[in-house]
């Protein structure tokens, strides 16, 4: 995997522990992805820091994270001294509690990532907790600080690996009784249930990536794409601007030599 | 009373039949602790400003426009009303287009989850898809204009209800096969496995989210207070990994199996038999420290 991984830790099974690493399962990288350019001279829009008192740009190494303390009181917190934040969750996913693989709900799944282990050193490590939780249809449930707050995770065996998922807070997902009480308990009509699940089994497809193909994106393309082909006659020109300075009499003869060189390749 | 507002009105429709539904968020995300990010030489907090890469003046939001890189710092503008053209007029329908066993989904291409009721009108038609769905164990699969983006919609049962998911695109979910591609192929069988199992089924529980609390803010408040009252910040050391040829042994005092052995006599003799044995205890030592306060928080 060329990719960086997002979060390096440990995995806990009891007196069990390997080195893991995890990436998300999402990506934008293959997003057909804007810059923000100036409208007026068609650079790139760059964003910089700049003290709010003196106006002055702040070098990046110079950012550091500010803990409000009062209105106007800060203490400063060092990324590394974070690190040390006493909670064993920002560097060890150690499995609490196994819960019934079906028995939590899709809704309180938030964002997937994919955990595989680090080092060869923990592979039989991971296999064995991956392979025990497969066979008793299990999933693990835990805690892991992940950007800043620490979240419940739950982790699900797939393939050779481990998909761990964060798992929303109770207050996050709302009450469905709000939503669903005026439905009430009524059910079907029992005699039209028969012609739609024939409708049911017509229409019943295996599941496919392709239904989540995205047309618009493919329409952005389409336009751009169209765009570029106007674009071709301005990017001559872009091209030569910059390889012919207003120059002194030297490179005019440098030019000039090389222009008749290629002339006489050319001819011979 | 007033019920609830919908994020979204509009109708869902499968064969020829169509039922006015309601659509509302069932998920919301609850913040981070705020950091904010001050200059360290004078201490002030910093603002962003956005600056034409080359120039070096401020630019103005009304001149902030989106650009496509084609090739090395050539761009095609597109505005605002050009890439909203592109997004086909809402018909406010979700048309399932198929309905997939529910066995097959993949919940890696799972979103935002909404909760879906009807609107007086539509409620037989609602009940049936409801009904319907839950019989035969499958989801349906719909596309629409959400919030004014295309998006493709997964729709199943859920309690009295239905909760439709806005779907990532395929070009949004890695695959999980070449993700883990690198990982040889490695099978647990025998007492490890067994060993595994048993120490699962002694961890047995649910998952409880509203006993669930954050502890992050907590201790980094505490990590404040230790560092303005001029005390030691913590050290934390990374836990030691099992060694391959200390597995097994750890799976079996995991499981309560031969830690016996190791537990009565601490004596001196003791201490310095075996080194596989004083690093298993070690860590248990913690292990169990480590998970008392996760198992009152819940």
């Amino acid at each position: 995997m060329a990719l960086r991984p997002y979060w390096k830790g440990y995995l806990k099974l009891s007196l069990v522990t390997c080195p893991v690493q995890m990436m998300p399962a999402t990506s934008e990288s293959e997003k057909v992805r804007f810059h923000t350019l100036n409208r007026q001279t068609q650079n790139r829009v760059v964003s910089h820091y700049v003290d709010s008192v003196t106006g002055r740009e702040v070098r990046e190494e110079d950012e550091v994270k500010g803990y409000q303390r009062g209105e106007n009181e800060y203490v400063i917190l060092e990324d590394e001294e974070l690190e040390n934040v006493a909670l064993e969750s920002t560097k060890t996913i150690d499995i609490s509690t196994f819960a019934p693989r079906d028995s939590i709900e899709w809704i309180w799944l938030d964002t997937p990532y994919y955990l595989s282990p680090n080092d060869p050193v923990g592979q039989e490590a991971f296999s064995v907790i991956r392979d025990a939780m497969e066979s008793q249809d299990m999933v693990g449930i835990s805690r892991l600080v992940i950007s800043r707050r620490e979240r419940a995770v739950m982790l699900e065996p797939r393939g050779k690996g481990i998909v761990l998922w964060t798992l929303r807070y109770g207050d996050e997902v709302r009450d469905e009784d709000t939503y669903f009480e005026a439905i009430g308990d009524e059910k079907a009509d029992s005699e039209m249930m028969p012609l739609f699940e024939q409708l049911i089994k017509k229409q019943t497809k295996d599941w496919s990536p392709k239904m989540v193909a995205d047309p618009v994106q493919e329409r952005l393309l389409e336009i751009i794409a169209a765009k570029k082909k106007a674009l071709k006659p301005q990017k001559a020109k872009g091209k030569t601007a910059p390889s012919s300075p207003p120059s002194n009499v030297v490179n005019i003869m440098d030019a000039l030599r090389k222009s008749v060189a290629a002339e006489k390749r050319a001819t011979k | 009373m007033v019920g609830p507002r919908a994020n979204w009105k509009g109708y869902i429709k499968f064969g020829e039949v169509t039922c006015p539904v309601a659509l509302y968020t069932a998920a919301s995300s609850s913040e981070r602790i705020a950091f904010n990010t001050l200059n360290r030489k004078t201490g002030n907090r910093v603002k962003r400003e956005f600056i034409d890469s080359e120039t070096g003046d401020p630019v103005e939001r009304e001149d902030q426009v989106k650009g496509y890189e084609v090739e090395n710092g050539q761009y095609v503008v597109l505005e605002a009303d050009e890439v909203a053209a592109a997004i086909p007029e809402s018909d406010k329908t979700l048309a399932i287009d198929a309905f997939i066993p529910c066995s097959q989904i993949d919940t890696t291409y799972f979103d935002k989850p909404y909760y879906l009721a009807p609107d007086k009108m539509g409620r037989d038609a609602f009940l049936l898809l409801r009904d319907g769905m839950r019989k035969q164990g499958v989801a349906a699969i719909a596309r629409t204009v959400l919030f004014r983006r295309m998006r493709t919609v997964l729709i199943r049962a859920h309690g009295k209800g239905l909760i439709a998911s806005t779907l990532n695109f395929d070009y949004e979910v890695r695959s999980s096969e070449k993700a883990f591609d690198d990982m040889p192929d490695m099978k647990i069988e025998g007492e490890m496995l067994e060993l595994a199992e048993h120490i699962i089924g002694t961890k047995k529980g649910s998952f409880d989210a509203s006993t669930f609390h954050d502890r992050y803010e907590a201790a980094v408040a505490e990590l404040v207070k230790a560092k303005i009252e001029g005390r030691a910040l913590p050290k934390k050391k990374a836990p030691d990994a099992s060694k391959p040829s200390d597995l097994l042994q750890a799976l079996r005092e995991s499981a309560g199996i031969g830690a016996k052995e190791t537990k009565p006599k601490r004596t001196a003799a003791n201490v310095n038999r075996g080194a596989a044995r004083q690093k298993a205890a070690k860590p248990a030592a913690k292990a169990k420290q480590a998970q008392a306060p996760a198992r009152r928080a819940g």
